[in-house]
């Protein structure tokens, strides 16, 4: 069923894709972000400290949860005719070769300005082990 | 792709000329350079993500939509934040680790936009020992419309 906007309260929720993290996946988001940054690419460095954090192996693009979260959201608005129109993120937990990582959200509140109508959404990505990698939250408009 | 023929994937071979932590002065614009954004580089970062809706691939289904056209998906600036600096930008030094970002979306982008940005330093400061920089960050069309604009939190090798 489509959303509307009349139709959302607080605490209802969206599902997003699973996304199995490899190697390949990883060296594809290289070439498709253009950013080899060698903690992507190399294992060796990655046994290095980076500034008091230690990694100890290849990690995901935090980007990467990014563009999935984005994905997850314009896949709820497109078919409501609402527009995605804003998302923060931080990374909680590095994410590594071998984990499946899943998106989600839940609405936690509605707003009518001067002009159109807003649906705030907290974000959150998650692993296999249901821990938090990444949290957030998205701004969409559903125009009036 | 085009627009990548020349990009530098040895992110190694220019770190001697990127600013480290000490010298980025914040306010102070990052060198930026215009890129054609290509279907084909769309449709690869599509790929990236798993991103299939057919207003990105589509054409005859984009132009029945109020978009009139493909377009890309929104996140599209995470690949444009590096199509469009320099092999010198410290943004590209090793070790960089991104924090977290915040993004805010106007109008889309679309295949054959000539896509500009206006970047900067905007803060830094060291926290726990870290030695982080915030950057900031508006991507326009060849308009002149606001694509979108972003901020984030990087922290700098040491």
């Amino acid at each position: 069923m489509t959303v509307t906007f009349e139709s959302l309260t607080a605490g209802d929720t969206i599902e997003g894709p699973s996304f199995a993290v490899s190697r390949d996946s990883i060296r594809l988001f290289c070439d498709a972000s253009l950013d080899y940054n060698p903690l992507h690419l190399d294992d060796d460095y990655m046994t290095g400290n980076f500034g008091k954090t230690q990694f100890g192996g290849v990690i995901m693009h935090g980007m990467n949860n990014f563009g999935l979260i984005s994905r997850m959201i314009t896949d709820w608005a497109y078919p409501a005719g609402a527009i995605h129109r804003r998302l923060e993120t931080r990374w909680v937990k590095p994410v590594r070769p071998g984990d499946t990582i899943r998106p989600s959200g839940i609405i936690k509140n509605k707003q009518l300005t001067a002009r159109s109508r807003w649906v705030l959404i907290d974000v959150v990505v998650r692993n296999q082990d249901d821990e938090r990698v990444a949290t957030g939250e998205a701004m969409v408009e559903f125009p009036a | 792709m085009a627009g990548a023929q020349a990009f530098e994937t040895d992110f190694w071979k220019d770190a001697g000329a990127r600013k480290v932590w000490d010298e980025i002065v914040p306010g102070e614009p990052r060198k930026t350079i215009p890129y054609t954004l290509t279907r084909e580089a769309i449709e690869l970062y599509c790929r990236s993500v798993g991103e299939t809706h057919p207003l990105y691939f589509d054409e005859a289904y984009a132009k029945t939509t109020r978009y009139g056209g493909l377009i890309a998906p929104p996140s599209i600036h995470i690949m444009l934040m590096f199509a469009c600096t320099p092999a010198d930008d410290w943004m590209r030094s090793p070790g960089t680790v991104n924090a977290g970002q915040s993004w805010s979306y106007n109008v889309p982008a679309r295949p054959g936009d000539v896509i500009r940005l206006e970047a900067r330093a905007l803060d830094k400061f060291i926290k726990r020992e870290r030695l982080f920089v915030v950057h900031d960050n508006v991507f326009f069309n060849q308009h002149g419309d606001v694509i979108c604009s972003g901020r984030g939190w990087t922290i700098r090798p040491a």
